[in-house]
Formats: C-alpha cells, sequence, structure tokens
C-alpha cells in the first residue's frame, strides 16, 4: 500500500514537472500580459508611469474614434480575402489531385510563399506593385492597361495587399485541401457515379460535405489571423495608407501605444479586438455545430 | 479527493511560479535603485579602480551610420579601459517601439537616443537622467561651442522645452538644407541661384519651370523643377510665410490662419497649377529622392546624413535658402536625435562620459564627420569642415547658417504625443490632388487636431503627478 502511494506521488511529481514549461510559458508570456492589458485597458497608462484607474472612458472613446472605426472597417475589409484565398485554394487542390504531370514541382511552387518571410515578401510586392516601374502595371501593359499606382491610391491599396494576402495563403490553404481530399474514400464517388452523378454534382454531395471540418478549420484561423493582420501594412504603407486606407486595427494599436504614449487607449482595443475574435469565432463554432447534422 | 488535491497542487504550483516573478522583479529594483545613489557619489572618486563597468549603448542608424558610432565607442572602449559598452542597435523603424518596450519592461539602456518630442514624457516619468550637474562638472564639456539650437531641444523645465535643466544631448543637429543641380543649371543657360538672398516664391516657380521639361520629346515630362515631400517640405513653406502649426502657448492649434492657408495654396500650386513638381502618383512610384539622383531635379532638400550618399553623384550639387515667403525670411526644418541615459544607470559617470565622447568630443566627433553623416557638433570644428569648399557640397557653410539662424524644430516637439500633428498628414492627400482646397481643408482639419491636441495636453498634466 505504501509503496504503491510513494510511486503514485513520485509519478505525479513527474507528470507535473513536465507540463511545468508550457505552462510557465502560458502564465508568462500569456497570461500576465493578458490580465495585465485587460487592467490596462481601464487605466489612462502612458506606457510609463503610474497607471489611474478611469474606468471604461478609454471604451466610450472608441465609439467615437473616428481613425479606429476605419481602421476597423479596413480590417474586416481585408478579410474578403479569405473566400477568394479558399475558392481558389480549393480549385488548385482539385487540379493537383488529379495526377497532372509536375505536381510535386506545383505544389512545391505554391509552398515557397507561405514559408518566405512576410517581411521580405513584404517588399517585393511593394516593388511589383510601383506605379511606374512595377512587375503587376508592366504585366497589365501587355494588355492595354495602364495600372493605377497601387499603394498610393486609396482604393486600390486594399485590394493590392488582398491579392498579396490571398497569394501568401494559398499554399497552405491547397497543402490542406489536397490531403483531404486524398483521404475521400474513392468508394464513394464510384457509388455516385453507378447512380449517375458525375462532375459538378459528385463534388457538391461528395467532395465538399467531406472537406468540410477543413474549410472550417480554414475560415477560423484565417479569420483570426485576418483580424491580427499587421507587419504587411507596417512595411507597405508605413503611415497607414493614403487617408489612412490600409491601417489595420492592430497597426492603430501598435501607433497608440508606441508612438502616442497611449498603452492604455491601446489596450482597451487590444481587449475589443480580443473579444471581437473570441465572438466570432463562438458563433463559427455554434454555426459548424448545426450544419454537423443538416449533413447527416 | 484525488480530484481536489490535483488542484491544490496547480494552485501551488501558480502561487510559487508568481511568487518568483515578484521575486525576481522585486530584486531587480531594489538593486537599481539603490545603486543609483551611492554609485553616483562614488564614481568621481573610484575612476581609476580596476572593476569592470558594464554599459549598455542603444541606438540606430544606417549602415554607414552604424558603422561610424561602432567605430567611435571601440576607441571609447579604449580609452577607457575599465569600461565595457554593449552596443545594441535596431533599424530606424523599430527603435521607438524597442525602446518603449524596454522602458516598460523596466530594463532601460544606460545610455540611448532619443526623440527630442518625447522628451517630456520621458522626463516626467522618472526615465532620464539629469545630466546637469554632470555636465557642468566636467571640464571635457564646453555646451557654449556646441550648437545652442541642439542642446536647448534636450532642455526641459517641468512647464515648457527647450528651457532649465539638460537630459540628453544632441547626437548630431540635421539642418535640411535645399540643393539645387548646379550641372542642370549649367546645361540650360540658367545663373545660378544666389547662395545668400532666397528667390522670392515667385521667382522660384519662374526657374523652376524653365528646368521642367520633356527631354528626350515623348511626351513625359522627365525633368522636373523640384520634389518636395508634403511632410519634411511644408513646414518650411508655412514658417516662411509667417504662419506655424501652433500659437506661442502651444494649446493651440492654428492652421486656419490666413497665410498658413496661403503657404499651404502655394504648396499645392506647385503641382496642380504650375507643374514644376511630379504628381503625388508620380512621385511616389519612382520617389523624388530616386528621381534627383538621377540627375532629374533641379531642386531637392538636402541633408547631411545624405552627404556620403550624394558623393557619388554624376552631377554636381551645391547648397541655397529656401525661398522666401511674404517674410522675406527662409526657414527649414532641422532634426535632431538626443543621446540621454537612463535614471537608474548603475554608472552615471560613465554613462555621461560615453555621450559626452559621441556627441563633445573632438575625438569622437571627427571620427563621424570623417564617415560624412553628419555636420559637426562643435561649433570651432564645424567652421573649419565648412571653410573647405573642395568636397561636396562646397556650399557646406549653409547647414551651419541653417542650425544658427533660419532652422525650426517641427511642431510636435514641443507637445506630449505628436499625434495631432500627424493627423494633418494623414488627411491631407485630396489636397494635394486638388480635390479639396486648402481652405477648406484648415477648417475641416482643425477642430480635429485641436482635440488631439487637448488630449495630449491633458496626458501631460497628468504625468507631471
Amino acid at each position: 500500500m505504501n509503496v504503491k502511494s510513494n510511486l503514485y506521488r513520485k509519478e505525479k511529481i513527474y507528470g507535473f514537472l513536465f507540463i511545468l514549461p508550457p505552462l510557465l510559458g502560458l502564465l508568462i508570456f500569456t497570461l500576465y500580459p493578458m490580465i495585465y492589458s485587460i487592467y490596462g485597458s481601464f487605466t489612462d497608462w502612458d506606457g510609463l508611469g503610474q497607471m489611474n484607474f478611469i474606468g471604461l472612458s478609454n471604451f466610450k472613446d472608441l465609439w467615437s474614434d473616428e481613425l479606429f472605426h476605419k481602421a476597423l472597417f479596413n480590417t474586416l475589409f481585408m478579410m474578403l480575402g479569405i473566400p477568394i484565398g479558399i475558392t481558389l485554394a480549393l480549385l488548385l487542390a482539385l487540379g493537383l489531385n488529379r495526377g497532372v504531370p509536375g505536381t510535386t514541382a506545383f505544389r512545391v511552387i505554391y509552398y515557397v510563399p507561405v514559408i518566405s518571410s512576410l517581411a521580405a515578401v513584404s517588399i517585393m510586392w511593394n516593388w511589383a506593385y510601383n506605379g511606374d516601374y512595377g512587375l503587376v502595371n508592366q504585366f497589365l501593359d501587355l494588355f492595354g492597361i495602364s495600372g493605377p499606382n497601387w499603394m498610393a491610391n486609396k482604393y486600390t491599396v486594399k485590394p493590392a495587399l488582398i491579392i498579396m494576402a490571398v497569394w501568401k495563403g494559398l499554399g497552405y490553404t491547397m497543402l490542406l485541401y489536397l490531403a483531404a481530399l486524398q483521404s475521400v474514400s474513392r468508394s464513394y464517388y464510384e457509388a455516385a457515379e453507378l447512380d449517375g452523378a458525375n462532375g459538378f454534382k459528385s463534388f457538391w454531395h461528395i467532395t465538399w460535405p467531406m472537406v468540410r471540418p477543413v474549410t472550417f478549420f480554414i475560415i477560423v484561423t484565417n479569420i483570426i489571423g485576418g483580424s491580427q493582420i499587421f507587419t504587411e501594412m507596417n512595411i507597405m504603407t508605413p503611415t497607414g495608407g493614403p487617408e489612412y486606407a490600409s491601417a489595420s486595427v492592430v497597426f492603430y494599436i501598435w501607433q497608440k501605444a508606441f508612438g502616442n504614449f497611449q498603452m492604455g487607449y491601446a489596450s482597451a482595443m487590444a481587449v475589443f479586438l480580443g473579444v471581437f475574435i473570441f465572438v466570432v469565432t463562438l458563433i463559427q463554432f455554434r454555426m459548424n455545430e448545426k450544419q454537423s447534422f443538416d449533413v447527416d | 479527493m484525488l480530484k481536489k488535491k490535483g488542484w491544490f497542487t496547480l494552485l501551488s504550483l501558480v502561487l510559487m511560479v508568481s511568487v518568483v516573478l515578484t521575486g525576481c522583479g522585486g530584486k531587480n529594483n531594489a538593486s537599481s535603485g539603490g545603486n543609483s545613489g551611492s554609485e553616483a557619489t562614488a564614481n568621481a572618486g573610484s575612476k581609476d579602480s580596476k572593476e569592470t563597468k558594464n554599459l549598455t549603448f542603444m541606438f540606430r542608424g544606417g549602415t554607414d551610420e552604424q558603422k561610424a558610432y561602432e567605430g567611435v565607442v571601440k576607441k571609447y572602449e579604449a580609452d577607457h579601459p575599465n569600461v565595457k559598452v554593449k552596443i545594441v542597435v535596431t533599424a530606424a523603424d523599430q527603435y521607438a517601439t524597442k525602446l518603449k518596450a524596454s522602458i516598460t519592461g523596466n530594463s532601460v539602456p544606460d545610455v540611448f537616443y532619443f526623440e527630442s518630442g518625447d522628451l517630456k514624457a520621458y522626463v516626467n516619468s522618472g526615465v532620464l537622467l539629469d545630466l546637469t550637474s554632470y555636465v557642468e562638472k566636467n571640464p571635457n564639456i564646453d555646451l557654449n561651442n556646441i550648437w545652442k539650437y541642439g542642446v536647448d531641444l534636450y532642455r526641459y523645465d517641468g512647464t515648457m522645452a527647450g528651457q532649465g535643466n539638460l537630459y540628453g544631448m544632441p547626437k548630431d543637429v540635421g539642418p535640411f538644407a535645399l540643393g539645387y543641380n548646379k550641372t542642370m543649371f549649367e546645361a540650360a543657360g540658367i545663373p545660378l541661384p544666389d547662395k545668400d538672398k532666397p528667390y522670392t516664391w515667385d521667382e522660384f516657380i519662374k526657374v523652376a519651370q524653365q528646368l521642367t521639361t520633356d527631354k528626350d520629346g515623348d511626351g513625359k515630362l522627365d525633368q522636373f523643377g523640384a520634389g518636395f515631400n508634403v511632410q519634411w517640405a511644408l513646414p518650411s513653406f508655412v514658417w516662411s510665410n509667417g504662419a506655424d502649426w501652433l500659437d506661442a502657448t502651444k494649446t493651440k492649434v492654428t492652421i486656419d490662419d490666413p497665410k498658413f492657408i496661403e503657404a499651404l495654396q502655394f504648396f499645392t500650386d506647385m503641382q496642380l497649377k504650375y507643374g514644376i513638381t511630379p504628381s503625388t502618383e508620380q512621385a511616389q512610384t519612382l520617389d523624388t529622392y530616386q528621381r534627383w539622383m538621377k540627375g532629374e531635379m533641379a531642386f531637392f532638400p538636402v541633408g547631411p546624413w545624405d552627404m556620403s550618399t550624394y558623393e557619388k553623384l554624376p552631377f554636381d550639387y551645391d547648397l541655397i535658402p529656401y525661398p522666401a515667403g511674404s517674410t522675406g525670411k527662409s526657414a527649414t526644418w532641422t532634426g535632431s536625435l538626443g543621446i540621454g541615459a537612463s535614471a537608474k544607470t548603475k554608472h552615471p559617470g560613465e554613462a555621461v562620459d560615453l555621450i559626452n565622447y559621441l556627441t563633445a568630443s573632438k575625438e569622437g566627433m571627427e571620427a563621424l564627420v570623417k564617415a560624412k553623416v553628419q555636420i559637426p557638433n562643435l561649433m570651432d570644428m564645424a567652421k573649419e569642415w565648412a571653410a573647405d569648399t573642395t568636397t561636396k557640397p562646397a556650399n557646406k557653410e549653409e547647414f551651419l547658417q541653417v542650425v544658427n539662424e533660419y532652422g525650426r524644430v517641427l511642431p510636435g516637439h514641443y507637445t506630449y504625443n505628436a499625434e495631432w500633428y500627424n493627423l494633418f498628414y494623414t488627411d491631407i492627400q485630396p489636397v494635394l490632388d486638388g480635390k479639396v482646397t486648402p481652405e477648406e481643408y484648415v477648417k475641416a482639419e482643425q477642430p480635429k487636431m485641436q482635440k488631439l491636441l487637448d488630449k495630449a495636453v491633458e496626458q501631460e498634466e497628468k504625468s507631471k503627478k
């Protein structure tokens, strides 16, 4: 009895020791800053001196802050890239799944942007978007279209960023779909074929439902990632773009916190963003649950 | 029962972690706080002690500049064998973030660059060491031989910046003079501009129009009179027309002043009416900097930090005063970056020595000037440097005149943060495109900027408590 409980205790200690590093990491680098910034959002902290509690005043200011509204709109607008990216990635994956010659080469080509540094990619696209000498406009020139000055125009700067984001994420999404497609059993298609279903019908009734978990995963992670978009605009439009047309929420948070000594206000925005992401994700999970029943 | 025990262990773990965490923080505070007082007095006497003193020096700059500053720091270490300097260098655009994060995290570098605009915030929250007594005691520092403009930028008496105790030394002063392409003037047979008498605005337009041409006859302009970035060049036109963004009390936004509108109108007219500058689109594709360097631009602002780059230009250039508005006097922006010390440094004596070496010593200045990244901080050295007309630009004297006579600091420097001022440029594009008149713009923008300025003033009041 005694021996057993000793062993038990020992194992328990080892167990805790093993989970200690990640737990410590979580506490120090996630939980502590999170609680700190939630507290900070109720203060007028300038990032240097003391923190005075001011209640909900920061959040009230958010309500009437034009630039915040702009940044929020920009962030949401740029999420238009998500459905575009999903459609393109699925089409590509379907193509590659047919075993076209050179599949491996294509996979590599599409995956290279994913592993490239976002900063380097941003600098490269900045050159490509150059109005006079950029690759994009030179290409458009071939068709007699004189392209706009992408980054300097408030109407084109967001589409330009979307195109880049789609390009950058395509390989990752495509690879996920490819894996999902390959796990769909051929027997379903054979059965469908016997029943006379082909082409689009078998895609709509077999492929699409079968890859739904992947689609769900991609949408959730992309919305979370999209809400936190920052590096691209920081490098490509360091002042927030023409008339702040390319500033994202995180960009605005960063400006307030490190440029204007308004850490408290920036924290309030961060808390808002966090709640926003949480709620949106929650809604998605709920919707996913409901749809699962429909399929069954 | 078991379950309860599990939770208890977890809880005690959390407790343990938090104790460790707070323990660390407390210890740090105690050691840094305790030392700053005692060591400050002990320092003067213990100069020749053999104990190694470690300083961290955080700065930013382009590659040429980094090399130059690293060289000077090495020299300092050679002269001070008991001091080791650890260099932390970042790219320019990450510097502010890194510095502010280190301040928040209570690990401020001993010696570091800071923007003059952040002076008030750093002083009010006790980040910066008051250098006054150290500088006064140090026989190697002669403040009278350093640009007053530069030194005054780092003075603050608790209410107004520009006077009172000294919290930093200017790394350099950056007079943003106006350059012109001499070769282009000669090729076009236009008399060279006078280096002592500024153009009037009308004269400037006339000359610039003559130099704006389509050289290869393909129907596209490929040589422009001038290229001005609104953010860095508009202040020159506004100030020389007798207007400003702020009133004397630094609490009221004055951009709706008719003189201001007139200057903004002139600035936009250069593009929209006279066509002497590349359009916004043309300017942002191949930016004006590139066009100037390719020899496609007659006038372009020149800062001393560009001298090493401009060495290799395929044409000759020189400096002149900016065209003058209704005041008849030139005006321009003169930048500066300060070097300060942490109020919590363990070795304030050595920290100030290092600052002195980088900003006010002959040895340091000679190395930096030789690297062509700045003008000398020491006035006697600067005069000697400017007298040498064999190196480009010949009229280096203009840089000194800017610092001594007509250089100014950007309005954001005077306020707790520059948010209100930055908003002016965030929204200005439609004005430059001719979609909104300058008058409409300033009327709409003034209240928005005033609101942000009021907030900054309020923040400043709070930070003093």
